[in-house]
């Protein structure tokens, strides 16, 4: 299964990229995309809680599975205007 | 009518306003949203926008079909400027047209209120001294 990762704002200088390619193999939730980013990077995990994440252009919620193909983007909380 | 776009280039606010202007509006209503020189006590140079653009515009979309359904509006246009913009410059701009004035206000409000909650937008504040990420929320 192939799913890809979009990073924006603060969250891309911390993570380094703006986008990635996950080849999973099992059922995945967004909240395990987004611990696999967590492990080793303190800055990431103390953002955690402030995370918005979106499936396909649309706001998803951290249990949300993923399917093949998807994107998944992660960002922090917006501020257009 | 309806019009929504996220653009780098500046707003040409003349254009704008005659496109798909008509007779029976009563009002058109303009908010215009500038980067200003001073934000946190820090003086600021310019902004840099950060954008997820394809889900912006599906959002923006969404916001502009919401305030047509709740307010009598005949015209919307709704530009979100991304990329580098200079202090002084519009970042934003967002037009109601309505045969009546109360419409278009509110309209306009829930607008902007909105795109400051839903929009993938992010903006770098740039100072003489560096620069942030902003969050409205936080």
């Amino acid at each position: 299964m192939r799913i890809k990762i979009k990073v924006f704002a603060s969250i891309r200088d911390i993570c380094g990229f703006n986008e990635k390619e996950l080849i999973v193999s099992d059922s995945i939730k967004v909240n395990d995309v987004i611990d696999l980013f967590i492990k080793g990077n303190k800055e990431l995990s103390e953002k955690k809680d402030t995370l918005l994440t979106a499936v396909n252009e649309e706001y998803c919620n951290m249990n949300r599975t993923l399917e093949d193909g998807d994107t998944l983007a992660i960002f922090p909380p917006v501020s257009g205007g | 009518m309806k019009l929504v776009l996220t653009q780098k280039e500046v707003i040409n606010l003349n254009t704008v306003l005659d496109n798909g202007a008509s007779h029976s509006d009563g009002s058109d209503l303009i908010f215009l949203g500038k980067v200003r020189d001073i934000s946190r006590g820090k003086k600021v140079t310019h902004i840099d926008y950060d954008i997820y653009n394809e889900m912006a515009l599906r959002e923006l979309n969404k916001i502009a079909d919401e305030a047509s359904a709740n307010h009598e509006l005949n015209r919307i246009i709704i530009i979100h400027r991304y990329g580098r913009v200079m202090l002084g410059e519009t970042s934003i701009m967002i037009l109601v047209s309505s045969p009546h004035r109360d419409s278009s206000y509110q309209a306009s409000r829930y607008i902007i209120d909105e795109i400051k909650k839903r929009v993938p937008i992010w903006k770098n504040e740039f100072y003489d001294d560096g620069s942030e990420w902003i969050s409205d929320r936080s």
